[in-house]
């Protein structure tokens, strides 16, 4: 793996560790003190991770502000500190300012000024926190010592005759051969291990250099022997060295450990001569001569005695003090092997691979058609019937490939968690978010186009939604408002609600404000769902009062915009005093549809099946004209004609009987007059590139079952053309 | 699909100087090579290098409200393929559309804007080797088509060939800004329009 590569990985991971640590952290105030422990240390490991793996890459920018973060954790980790609701709004806000960081150093290489003022602001306000109840730890940057200086004092007990007089940590290295290649630079470590304390004496070891034929220079062939001063425990230490664990070996020693700790380090090191790491030890400090004497006779006897515990049993045994740490460490290496097995069932796959994939089976559903079209102008009945076999089969793998790219809208979800804590705290209000549906599944281009539109209506909801506690109470309702976020499958297509419990809306009092407006006329009449549409509306607004947070009238139509553009549409249900519920129904995929195909001279047309109402006779004669547009009677109903044939300037003969294809969007309905019907296909939608990038009326093409392109119709864009149209002749 | 392969395979119907793999395997880097086509008595180049594949002109659908130089799209295996009438890019009266009609299919653009588009030349030529010394600058006048569009002019023994700048010529930028003009005037090109129907129903027929 590159740096570049393995940089990339980074900040995806980091990416998902921050937001998992969003998560735990919102949790927090939801759980019982049993939970709570559990839920400290997966932050702590999510902040650890974050900055372990920035350290690796000498990304000081975040390591420096997430160490401190790491340090608050630790302590809250270790009942220090107790959990309280500003300190995890300050936490939040910390883990937002590590993602822009992130993002920042991902972009431009480096974390911009203003982060770092910003960074250094939040170190003081987690000083804060820190200094409250240990006023000597709270300098910035460096590690607490309370846990540990607990431990040195212990220390002494350890000390006892062949106890080797070494006040330091001693850390054997030796480099794994790939390390260079898997990114792994050993001078990053040893400068991360810095950050814990001082490094007193390193020896490098580079006796597996080979000759300079055999030479690679991809290859990394150093050890180290480091002797070093840190009132770090032996997890931390060991965490540092967390990414070289599997391939490296690696050795720690306790300050004071006993000689036969270090014999057992002599013995498991695979250096072919005991006495040359024996020199190495000395040469660092670690060992005097005398004490390696001692430690070489000892060794002796225990290999007669053929006895070779294991450095975990040596020092679990020597020292019972540090044996919940060793056993700390081994649940950590379990707990990690468990989390890759649990990875490895899912895979990780470019999108464009994906979506290459599902063009191609779009693309062999495609030719199936055209081979089965085929077939049935031979008439060969074994033919037929066994193309129809292959068709089922194809469309069969077309779905299955379709639910490769689903996605469940839970991670979606769960992102308004803080949206709704954020909301309410400012807005004084009490509001519980209860999510449902979150393994609900969807096509993932949908899952990134709905995050505008949700947030847009929660943030609605939570404001002008949900009145305030006292509002509710006096209403007899709880206090606590609820907004509720659901998605469920319903025939074909997904369906996501947003609800809330708060005052619903007055149809009476929107109507009155549409007509003041003049997006309703005085003597118009609107249909209950119709009333609810209106706040869909742009520049209509409800509220009395314009706030930060929502009440200009624009995001509501950014809503209806987007979920149109998705070839979905919107619901809305709402019982005054007791709540709204506004649903957004979408197509599950964002690549198919149910297509109508209209012909016209030699052409042919895409309608979107959804849009069409019904097929009627076209009669010249019934049409009537007003100012350009052309209407026909439908049943005592206007009803606006497009004719395609001169809207697209389709020459060809005209045929004697021509249909109108009635279709509605927008609430509109409007006829379509073509010269034929050639019925329901079903189309793999094929964008049309830059080039028709301001095309009007089309809005993708698609490939028929010939293999010949046909346009599809943006009857969107052609409704709004004649409502538009309308309005432009009104005013004149 | 390799590119190779599908230049190795130009499906050049009926034609003596088609392109062979023999042809494009000789010796001299890519760079160097130029697909050579004529349009209304002219030979123009391509560098070989964007060149995806050649087709047959065959069905085609047209665009409605596009400016006359986009003749229409294509099914390209699957893809849609926008195809562009060099003739009128350049100006030009359209060219009749007979057997030899191809259109050379050029992939534009870098990374994430890359695309593909077709262009109707009246027949291909050959693929030849122009070394760069060979090759003068545009001349400041006198060429038939907008100077920008020219690259260079390609020395052949007794000929010129003219070295095409697909960048300028295929501009998507242009292909569309046309289009957006013509959007708001739609009267005023009505009858170019119509030419270019009868043009499409001419092919058909």
């Amino acid at each position: 793996m590159s740096m570049e590569a393995a940089l990339q990985t980074y900040f995806t991971e980091a990416r998902e560790m921050l937001e998992d640590m969003e998560a735990q952290l919102l949790e927090i105030e939801h759980q019982s003190a049993e939970e709570l422990p559990e839920t400290l240390n997966a932050i702590f490991r999510a902040a650890h991770t974050v900055k372990g793996s920035a350290s690796l890459f000498g990304l000081d920018g975040i390591v420096d502000f997430t160490h401190v973060v790491e340090n608050l954790l630790d302590r809250m980790r270790d009942g220090d500190i107790g959990v309280s609701a500003d300190l995890i709004s300050l936490l939040l806000r910390c883990q937002d300012h590590i993602a822009t960081l992130v993002d920042e150093t991902e972009t431009n290489g480096e974390v911009s000024d203003d982060s770092l003022r910003l960074s250094r602001a939040l170190i003081l306000e987690l000083g804060a926190f820190l200094q409250d109840d240990q006023p000597d730890s709270a300098k910035p940057g460096l590690p607490s010592t309370t846990e540990q200086g607990a431990e040195t004092q212990d220390l002494p007990m350890g000390k006892g005759d062949d106890a080797v007089d070494n006040d330091c940590w001693h850390i054997s290295l030796r480099f794994g051969r790939n390390s260079f290649r898997d990114g792994m630079d050993p001078i990053s470590f040893l400068r991360f291990l810095e950050s814990l304390g001082k490094i007193r004496q390193v020896v490098i070891l580079d006796d597996w250099l080979p000759d300079l034929s055999e030479y690679d220079p991809e290859d990394c062939y150093l050890g180290f022997e480091i002797r070093f001063m840190s009132s770090a425990t032996k997890k931390e230490i060991e965490d540092v060295f967390e990414f070289i664990r599997e391939d490296s070996d690696i050795h720690i020693l306790a300050p004071y450990s006993r000689l036969s700790a270090y014999i057992d380090l002599i013995d498991s090191m695979s250096e072919d001569d005991d006495r040359r790491i024996g020199e190495i030890l000395i040469e660092c400090g670690a060992l005097t001569e005398a004490e390696l004497a001692k430690a070489l006779a000892l060794q002796s006897t225990i290999e007669e005695a053929e006895q070779s515990p294991r450095l975990g049993d040596i020092v679990t045994k020597d020292d019972d003090r540090l044996s919940p740490v060793v056993d700390a460490a081994a649940q950590k290496q379990t707990q990690m092997r468990d989390a890759i097995n649990r990875k490895q069932k899912s895979l990780r796959v470019d999108a464009d691979k994906l979506d290459h994939l599902i063009n191609l089976v779009g693309e062999l559903v495609t030719a199936g058609a055209g081979t089965f079209l085929q077939a049935q102008i031979l008439g060969n009945p074994e033919l037929i019937e066994s193309m129809s076999k292959l068709n089922d089969l194809l469309e069969e793998m077309r779905d299955a490939s379709l639910k490769l790219r689903m996605v469940a809208i839970g991670a979606t979800f769960s992102k308004f968690q803080r949206v709704v804590r954020d909301m309410a705290s400012d807005l004084h209000k009490e509001v519980d978010l209860v999510i449902t549906g979150a393994d609900t599944e969807l096509d993932k281009s949908v899952v990134e186009k709905i995050g505008d539109p949700l947030m847009h209506l929660v943030r609605n909801a939570v404001d002008h939604g949900l009145e305030s506690s006292a509002d509710r109470e006096a209403a007899g309702k709880p206090a606590t408002g609820t907004i509720s976020l659901n998605a469920y499958h319903d025939s074909g297509n997904i369906v996501i609600e947003v609800g809330d419990d708060g005052k619903g809306l007055d149809p009476d009092k929107l109507l009155a404000k549409a007509r003041e407006k003049g997006l309703v006329g005085e003597d118009q009449q609107l249909s209950r769902s119709e009333i609810f549409d209106l706040i869909l509306r742009p520049g209509f607004s409800t509220a009395e009062k314009v706030s930060n947070i929502s009440g200009r009238g624009v995001g509501m139509d950014v809503v209806r915009r987007n979920v149109i553009e998705m070839r979905g549409r919107t619901e809305i249900d709402s019982t005054p005093g007791e709540g709204t519920t506004i649903r957004i129904i979408l197509p599950l995929t964002l690549a198919i549809i149910d297509g109508f195909v209209v012909g016209v001279g030699k052409a042919a047309f895409v309608v979107p099946l959804d849009v069409v109402q019904e097929c009627v006779e076209f009669s010249e004669v019934e049409q009537t004209e007003r100012d350009g547009q052309t209407y026909i009677n439908l049943r005592g109903n206007v009803l606006p004609l497009v004719n395609i044939r001169n809207r697209f300037g389709v020459r060809g003969e005209r045929p004697m009987r021509r249909s109108v294809v009635v279709v509605k969007a927008e609430g509109q309905s409007v006829g379509l007059v073509v010269d034929r019907l050639m019925g329901e296909f079903q189309t793999v939608i094929k964008p049309l590139g830059p080039v028709f990038s301001g095309l009007s009326g089309i809005s993708g093409s698609t490939i028929m079952g010939n293999g010949e392109v046909a346009l599809i119709l943006d009857v969107q864009g052609l409704v709004q053309q004649i409502t538009r149209g309308e309005h432009a002749l009104e005013k004149n | 699909m390799s590119q190779t392969n599908s230049k190795s395979n130009l499906p050049v119907k009926g034609q003596s100087n088609a392109v062979t793999a023999t042809g494009l395997g000789a010796a001299g880097s890519d760079e160097n090579q130029y697909l050579t086509f004529k349009l209304q008595e002219e030979i123009y180049a391509f560098g070989i290098l964007n060149v995806k594949e050649i087709l047959e002109y065959g069905k085609i659908t047209k665009v409605p409200m596009m400016p006359d130089f986009i003749q229409g799209v294509i099914n390209l295996r699957g893809e849609v393929v926008p195809v562009v009438n060099l003739a009128r890019r350049f100006g030009l009266k359209a060219s009749e559309i007979t057997k030899r009609t191809c259109v050379v299919i050029i992939e534009i653009g870098a990374e994430e804007t890359r695309h593909e588009l077709g262009v109707m030349v009246d027949s291909v030529s050959e693929v030849l080797e122009i070394d760069a010394e060979q090759i003068r600058p545009a001349p400041g006048f006198g060429a038939r088509i907008r100077n920008d569009f020219i690259r260079g002019m390609g020395k052949l023994e007794e000929d010129f060939v003219i070295i095409l700048d697909q960048d300028k010529v295929l501009s998507v930028d242009e292909l569309a800004a046309v289009q957006q003009v013509r959007e708001m005037a739609p009267e005023q090109l009505e009858s170019v329009e119509e030419k270019s129907e009868e043009d499409a129903e001419n092919k058909e027929g």
